[in-house]
């Protein structure tokens, strides 16, 4: 009897995995074949190619005055960096003042952090465009990089809480011991340990930043500033049912994101854990 | 904000003149006081010049005619309540775009947690070759960009040479004339569904996964040994000890689904064409970005803003709660 059920558990095991892992790969898996099928005229078509090209890549990077899809990915490397980087750096100041310290107005501070978090970026859309209007700012990569590296902010400090919570503060302690300033306790005992906080916040504010489409939507009507979420929609305008173009593109706006995720893999919840369940 | 920085910072130092016998440990404290406000002054800053400035001039627009003339003239003209008038009378609103929103956000947080919940436990009794592929399988979803996912579906289910037409019509279901899935708005939602919770489970499940992996095993054990079964010891054991992360993925979830933009927008007819599928977020866009009715947008979005604070009210009651135990 209880072997009969641990077969029977076993396989409906098996069938769920097999289960969770087409759903979750199937779109993933239609994109590539249809991107590299020389005949992708129809879905069926494409799901197992057999004339494979490249020429559906060429044809993306190649289209357009703007020079497609080369000119919108480096448009959105230069924003990604910026808000990378400028992400990190605030981030980490936010949170090491929100974990190390116990201050006055610390509850509402992390509660502001917490509410600004829900504001949809539809609603601020509105007034950010005619600000950014008002600063002649559209179509300006360092514009739309600063609204990014606002929205990306809350979530990191509050991601990265979790792993300056984590840093023992014995070690801190034996810093001060050892005679060093509070910035030179900072700079040699915390930073090094917050690393793989770090590269969890770089990851988050990556994608964010790689990907956007509202604000990319409207800040940006040059095609030359373009970012690759808007610059995907120009070009499914421009080559309406060019299906292979479009998922060309689309693979080459995705195997940046995957290759971010599957290097900071063990990072990215470990601080959301952390800093709930503790 | 750089305001209340800064007289929060006078605030917790106040600095008595005559109290100056011990000078070198007062400042040093009056630096120890400062520095976490300090350290907070430049994302403070940032956050209140983009995201809480914006809130408010949003709102102050929802009361004000400003369109295309009033941005010429540079005089937009107040005209109290009008705007919300305008977008809360009629049938429109509660007929079409509410249901879209709240339906659409309940039925993807349900979709999402459930999912991911499922998969977290599939997870924990899988051994580490095939757990490996799932997270693997599940961090690809994750990482496939919202702008690129939605095309994928909508290639998926073209109405002209999509997968599904044609697989139905090759096995005779769907007739020579097709189904333009786009246009209805069940249907439509149904595929902006599935869009979702793809994109978004992968995040539940691997934080469920994470947390579950905390859990001691011999509460597991103990269990077992008085004859609890598997649900039982799912909802005595792994929920209760798992709430607080239960509880953050559920607030982030109807936070983005409440919200979602792209992944209606870049479908057939999303963009405007169609209005039956429109919800708060891309109509209050289209209403002030696209027709320049900037007043009646912003109020359709100071509408979706008091929503989601209603819900983040809400959980963050659930979470202080949880913080005090804890």
């Amino acid at each position: 009897m209880s072997a009969r059920t641990s077969v029977w558990a076993k396989a409906g095991k098996y069938a769920a995995t097999a289960a969770v892992l087409l759903f979750t790969l199937f779109p993933v898996y239609f994109m590539l074949p249809t991107a590299f099928n020389g005949r992708a005229s129809s879905g069926t078509d494409s799901l197992f190619p057999t004339h494979l090209t490249l020429s559906h890549f060429s044809r993306a990077l190649s289209s357009g005055e703007s020079g497609g899809f080369g000119r919108y990915m480096v448009n959105s490397a230069i924003v990604t960096v910026i808000v990378v980087v400028a992400t990190c750096v605030l981030a980490l100041l936010g949170a090491v003042a929100m974990t190390r310290f116990r201050f006055r107005l610390r509850t509402t501070v992390l509660v502001l952090i917490l509410v600004v978090q829900m504001l949809p970026a539809e609603a601020l859309v509105i007034p950010l465009f005619l600000q950014m209007k008002d600063l002649r700012m559209l179509n300006s990569l360092l514009g739309l990089a600063i609204v990014y590296i606002a929205f990306a902010l809350p979530f990191a400090i509050w991601n990265l809480r979790g792993f300056v919570a984590a840093v023992p503060v014995e070690l801190e302690e034996a810093a001060y011991l050892d005679g060093c300033s509070w910035w030179r306790m900072f700079r040699s005992v915390l930073l090094p340990l917050v690393v793989p906080g770090l590269i969890a916040t770089s990851a988050f504010s990556f994608v964010l930043a790689w990907e956007e489409f509202t604000f990319a939507l409207t800040f940006l009507n040059d095609p030359g500033r373009m970012t690759v979420g808007v610059g995907l929609a120009e070009f499914l305008g421009r080559n309406t049912n060019d299906w292979g173009g479009l998922m060309a593109a689309s693979t080459l706006v995705t195997i940046p994101v995957v290759v971010v995720f599957v290097l900071a893999q063990r990072r990215l919840t470990v601080g959301l854990v952390a800093g709930a369940v503790k | 904000m750089e305001d209340v920085t800064a007289t929060a910072g006078v605030r917790t130092a106040p600095a008595p003149a005559g109290d100056a016998r011990r000078p070198v440990r007062r400042t040093r404290s009056l630096t120890a006081r400062l520095r976490p406000w300090l350290l907070l002054a430049a994302p403070l800053a940032v956050i209140a010049a983009l995201l809480l400035y914006p809130i408010v001039r949003v709102t102050y627009l929802s009361f004000q005619r400003y369109g295309l003339k009033e941005i010429i003239s540079g005089h937009p003209s107040f005209v109290g309540l009008d705007n919300y008038r305008e977008a809360l009378s009629g049938s429109y609103l509660w007929r079409t775009v509410l249901p879209n929103t709240v339906l659409f956000a309940v039925v993807a947080v349900v979709g999402t947690i459930v999912l991911g919940t499922l998969v977290a436990l599939l997870l924990q009794s899988l051994g580490p070759k095939a757990r490996a592929a799932v997270i693997a399988a599940a961090l690809v979803a994750w990482a496939l960009p919202a702008v690129t996912g939605t095309y994928v579906w909508v290639w998926i289910f073209d109405p002209d040479s999509g997968l599904v037409r044609r697989t139905l019509q090759n096995a005779g279901l769907l007739g020579p004339d097709g189904y333009n899935w786009f246009t209805d708005r069940l249907s439509f939602y149904g595929i902006a569904e599935l869009n979702v919770i793809h994109h978004s489970y992968p995040f539940v499940a691997i934080t469920l996964f994470a947390g579950l992996t905390t859990i001691p095993q011999e509460l597991h054990e103990a269990a077992r040994i008085d004859g609890a079964n598997a649900w039982q010891r799912f909802w005595q054991i792994t929920v209760p000890v798992l709430r607080p992360v239960f509880a953050v993925v559920t607030v982030l979830s109807t936070i983005w689904d409440f919200k979602v933009f792209t992944q209606i927008y870049l479908m057939p007819g999303g963009s405007g064409s169609n209005p039956d599928v429109l919800n708060l977020g891309v109509w209050s866009y289209m209403k002030a970005i696209n027709q320049n009715q900037y007043g009646l947008g912003a109020a359709i979005a100071v509408l979706l803003t008091l929503v989601l604070l209603a819900i983040t009210a809400v959980y963050l009651r659930v979470l202080f709660k949880e913080d005090e135990i804890a």
